[in-house]
């Protein structure tokens, strides 16, 4: 298939309408969320829920446009973060693609899978952009290592590693539960998401 | 949090294209962050942001909007900057086996004064502009029309979508589900919440492409519009101009940091 045909198959008139609904979902979850005062942020549930059923390029330009369209109306911070979610949706797609979005422990180890890919590109941003404080319940976390004597990097990669990964498991469980609990008259209507219901 | 910021007005930022502010927007930000001077850089695009705001009679409530949005995050850059900055080295003030540096200050107001001028600066865009006006004028400047209508539809749906988490709240909390309590409680509470509005809004999804496939959505030639986009050539000089200045000020920025011996 050329890559032509596969842009028109991985984003049809379907696939645009999921993808809105997803950045909202993922900008309001957000919200709920710190709403609950949970340690989590469940503010990529969509995005991952897109890479599922669309693939990863539909799953990284939902997180790309999330971050943005979040720093247009409320929060800068979100934008410098905008490549973080894009690599989210990437290798959610990726995972999904490759069968690792099955089974329930595949879910999680998708999860930790996407936690260690993305902090290759969020430890340098929130480092060197924002000298480790975005603003986060995480942010007493990077004080208190750096009180005990750690350097801002490696306290910065402790805390994006511990708290990323309790949210991106339960952010890809949940997904996985989704999906599998979504009518099949649904699933059906997105080529990709035969990789995690059969 | 205010889910639709767009005031309903007819200031001449109402009347400006809305490329216009976002070319402003785009070039403010990038000046911001990678402008050469940190301070000047960062200070410079919000002052004329503010200014424009102010000429449109929209400055206090651009202001109060940002203060509600930054005055945590900067109570918490202040702190932890302030208390644990590696490279703070003149003290300020002791206080037991703390103390307050002058260099971590410096740096988080930065950062703040970096935050505040971006978020002026984008809101320019979003106070002033009907987010259909901005899909519209960016699907007219030949962008692919699946992705300008992811960019604008998003924002034209999230109050329709606030307002349904408020009433799933609002229900739930009749059947007497706890929103708060022990982090064990809390978090119970996330699932009735979180449930009903994912897949309300996956239901959705297939009503919303059949309407837009209705109404021609996936349909190659060119669409007429009911309401048309004021242009002006001088609005069309400004957005070049802006752009390009943007772009010299960060090879400019990024010949500073490279060569300036920092």
């Amino acid at each position: 298939m050329s890559l032509n045909e596969q842009l028109k198959k991985d984003f049809s008139t379907l696939t645009l309408a999921l993808m809105a609904v997803a950045i909202v979902l993922n900008i309001v979850l957000g919200q709920l969320v710190s709403l609950l005062k949970l340690p989590i942020f469940l503010d990529s549930i969509g995005t991952v829920l897109v890479a599922l059923l669309a693939g990863p390029w539909a799953g990284g330009l939902t997180g790309l446009l999330t971050n943005l369209i979040w720093g247009l109306i409320s929060d800068p911070v979100a934008v410098a973060f905008a490549p973080v979610a894009m690599i989210i949706g990437i290798v959610a797609g990726l995972c999904a693609k490759y069968g690792l979005f099955k089974k329930w422990w595949q879910a999680i180890l998708s999860g930790a899978i996407i936690t260690v890919a993305l902090s290759f590109v969020a430890i340098p941003i929130r480092v060197y952009m924002f000298g480790g404080v975005t603003g986060s319940g995480a942010d007493f976390v990077v004080a208190y290592l750096l009180a005990t004597g750690k350097d801002l990097f490696s306290a910065v990669l402790i805390t994006v590693i511990s708290n990323n990964l309790i949210d991106k498991v339960v952010t890809a469980l949940l997904a996985w539960g989704i999906v599998k609990g979504l009518h099949q008259r649904f699933t059906a209507r997105f080529p990709r998401a035969s990789a995690v219901t059969e | 949090m205010p889910y639709s910021l767009y005031l309903p007005g007819n200031s001449w930022l109402h009347r400006l294209h809305p490329l216009t502010k976002l070319a402003f927007s785009l070039a403010a930000a990038v000046i911001i962050f990678a402008g050469p001077g940190e301070w000047l850089s960062a200070a410079l695009p919000g002052l004329l942001a503010m200014l424009l705001l102010w000429r449109a009679g929209l400055a206090w409530h651009v202001a109060s909007v940002s203060f509600r949005l930054l005055a945590l995050l900067s109570c918490v850059l202040f702190l932890v900057h302030g208390f644990f900055n590696p490279h703070n080295q003149t003290i300020l003030l002791a206080l037991g086996p703390f103390a307050i540096g002058v260099e971590g200050l410096a740096f988080a107001a930065l950062v703040v004064l970096r935050l505040a001028a971006t978020l002026f600066a984008s809101l320019l865009l979003v106070v002033a502009t009907h987010p259909a006006h901005l899909v519209q004028a960016l699907a007219e400047a030949r962008l692919p029309y699946g992705l300008a209508y992811l960019l604008g539809s998003p924002l034209l749906l999230l109050p329709q979508i606030a307002r349904r988490v408020q009433a799933i709240r609002d229900a739930q909390q009749a059947r007497g589900l706890e929103t708060q309590g022990s982090l064990l409680q809390r978090a119970r509470a996330l699932f009735p919440l979180a449930a009903p509005l994912i897949f309300s809004a996956l239901v959705d999804v297939e009503e919303r492409s059949l309407a837009l496939e209705v109404r021609g959505f996936s349909a190659h030639h060119p669409k007429t519009s009911l309401k048309e986009l004021a242009d002006t050539p001088p609005q069309r000089l400004a957005r070049w101009v802006m752009l390009l200045l943007a772009g010299l000020l960060f090879i400019a920025g990024v010949w500073s940091r490279t060569y300036g011996g920092r």
